[in-house]
């Protein structure tokens, strides 16, 4: 399994999105230093948010208001790639490490509203762990 | 003995043979042993809306169609005659069943075209035994199939959850058969008050196979099973989770089924915000395996026949927390051997025992091993053998040959 930040607990409420997991594959000194969460636009790759992740051993928690995904080009449906970075390594989140199949559809998170947009986490088809920006009705 | 004498062919009579619902499962499991014994079986499907048969049936068992529902199976016909039959099969096909209550959960399945079709077949049927698995058929069975047949009925449900219209046809017609068979003790007290006369005999449904992997009493999985439906009750287990989600926020709670209540049960998780605890993990087809991976079964079922899914997790040492509803769990389980009773409808009494079960692992251990050994009185061996003597002595009654005359009449 390659390196990557493992996703385990997800808690989309209160207008923030926190997320809980692990650094994976890389050795212990290596996930000390300075890690960040980085938020990438799959449409708009030079578009990113960064934000503080809090790192105890391999454990990590990182969390970002979801004000900040508001943009005046979206187009009806828009995602957001997550990362974990250090600034050497650049860590994909996902959960890879249990043994439920097709998560997309199974670990299923709450849509939250900012103004007139929705966002929603999601696992992609290959378990790794995006946002899904919907503005408009609801998603 | 009439063992020389030939196998009478037996006819399972089912809503749907095509579907995933429990009675399927449990008669295609019967079929599989009695075909192994040497029987003549046929499964027959008094509709059909698939292709395939979605469990494991041995291919000496016959399967046939009443009325195929498939897209393209009704060629329309050509002529004078076949247009006007064709606009009467139009017309009957809209038309409300002539013998079936409304209030038999499978109502919306039958019309006049259906039933005509079903009275059709069964009134042509003369010999060997056919055995009618819900209350609609059963009805019509009693009624129509008159020739000669040997007819057992199956009740796969407590007779207190049929609505009213229904228990009353059944107090009425089912006498007329030769023997009502229903799956729990409880239950043939019921059917033998409200049957006087009426042969009733209890055969509990049988597991696929005992010979299971057995669960891990250290995992921290909690599974549940059933369709997503508010007879399963899931919508008292979600809330029942969301009292232990803080003092054991590692365990996780996962539900496998599919059904038309899915989008209310999420949102009941997110109300709840369980998202990180609670699965809906869908239909699988590896329901062995996943029920492997947990350390207990929970049943929150408003009622049961004879929950067969909770047997099964049993038999991979699995103990089981269940509300104590009509009928089945406490014909079943012995409350503090194998597994914890708790008050029908109370999602504390259930978050409570679920707790218990989730704080100590040498407990899950030891009622494991005991669900194992209550497991085994429901193995096929053990349950499809007295099927092959109902049958036996039901057949022998009807034709009475030779040496069977005289015991037979």
């Amino acid at each position: 399994m390659k390196p990557h930040a493992e996703i385990e607990e997800i808690w989309p409420r209160d207008g923030r999105i926190r997320l809980v997991g692990r650094i994976h594959g890389l050795p212990r000194d290596d996930a000390a230093g300075d890690w960040r969460l980085v938020l990438t636009r799959r449409a708009h790759a030079d578009r990113r948010l960064r934000y503080d992740a809090r790192l105890k051993g391999d454990r990590f928690e990182s969390e970002l208001p979801i004000d900040d995904l508001a943009a005046p080009d979206y187009a009806a449906v828009e995602e957001w790639d997550i990362h974990l970075t250090d600034g050497r390594a650049q860590l994909r989140a996902g959960r890879h490490l249990d043994d439920i199949r097709g998560k997309k559809k199974i670990l299923v998170y709450p849509e939250q509203r900012t103004g007139n947009l929705g966002v929603r986490p999601y696992y992609t088809v290959k378990d790794n762990l995006s946002l899904e920006c919907r503005p408009g009705g609801a998603a | 003995m009439t063992g020389r004498r030939p196998l009478p062919r037996v006819r399972y009579l089912l809503l749907h043979a095509y579907g995933r619902g429990g009675t399927i499962r449990t008669v295609m499991n019967q079929a599989n042993s009695l075909v192994a014994a040497g029987w003549e079986v046929e499964i027959v499907s008094a509709l059909r809306r698939r292709d395939d048969i979605q469990f494991p049936l041995d291919p000496r068992v016959k399967v046939s169609t009443v009325v195929d529902m498939r897209e393209g199976a009704h060629i329309p016909a050509s002529g004078l005659m076949g247009r006007w039959r064709d606009r009467r099969r139009g017309r009957h096909l809209e038309e409300p069943p002539r013998y079936i209550p409304a209030g038999e959960f499978g109502y919306r399945y039958f019309n006049r075209y259906v039933e005509n079709r079903l009275i059709a077949y069964m009134s042509a049927l003369t010999d060997g035994v056919l055995v009618t698995t819900r209350p609609a058929l059963n009805f019509l069975a009693a009624e129509h199939a008159t020739g000669g047949v040997v007819r057992v009925a199956q009740e796969h449900m407590n007779h207190g959850t049929h609505k009213r219209d229904v228990q009353k046809r059944i107090r009425e017609i089912y006498p007329r058969f030769d023997a009502v068979a229903v799956l729990t003790e409880r239950d043939r007290d019921e059917y033998e008050e409200l049957l006087p006369g009426t042969r009733v005999v209890r055969i509990p449904n049988a597991v696929h196979s005992l010979d299971q992997v057995p669960a891990d009493p250290r995992s921290r999985i909690a599974v549940a099973a059933g369709r997503l439906f508010p007879q399963k009750g899931f919508d008292m287990l979600i809330p029942a989770w969301a009292k232990l989600v803080e003092s054991f926020p590692d365990w996780q709670l996962r539900i496998y089924g599919s059904g038309e209540k899915k989008a209310e049960l999420r949102a009941l998780i997110e109300e709840h915000h369980l998202y990180n605890h609670v699965f809906l993990m869908g239909h699988t087809d590896r329901l062995d395996d996943e029920l492997a991976k947990a350390s207990f079964y929970v049943l929150s079922s408003r009622f049961e026949g004879l929950p067969m899914v909770m047997i099964e997790a049993m038999s991979h040492a699995l103990p089981v927390v269940s509300f104590d509803c009509p009928t089945g769990p406490s014909d079943v389980l012995t409350h503090g051997v194998d597994g914890l009773l708790v008050p029908p409808e109370d999602p504390d009494a259930l978050a409570d025992a679920m707790g218990r079960m989730m704080a100590d692992e040498k407990l899950r251990e030891e009622m494991g091993v005991a669900a194992v050994l209550t497991a085994a009185s429901y193995g096929p061996d053990a349950v499809h053998p007295r099927w092959e003597a109902l049958f036996t002595e039901l057949h022998g009654q009807r034709h009475p040959t030779g040496a069977a005359k005289g015991q037979g009449a």
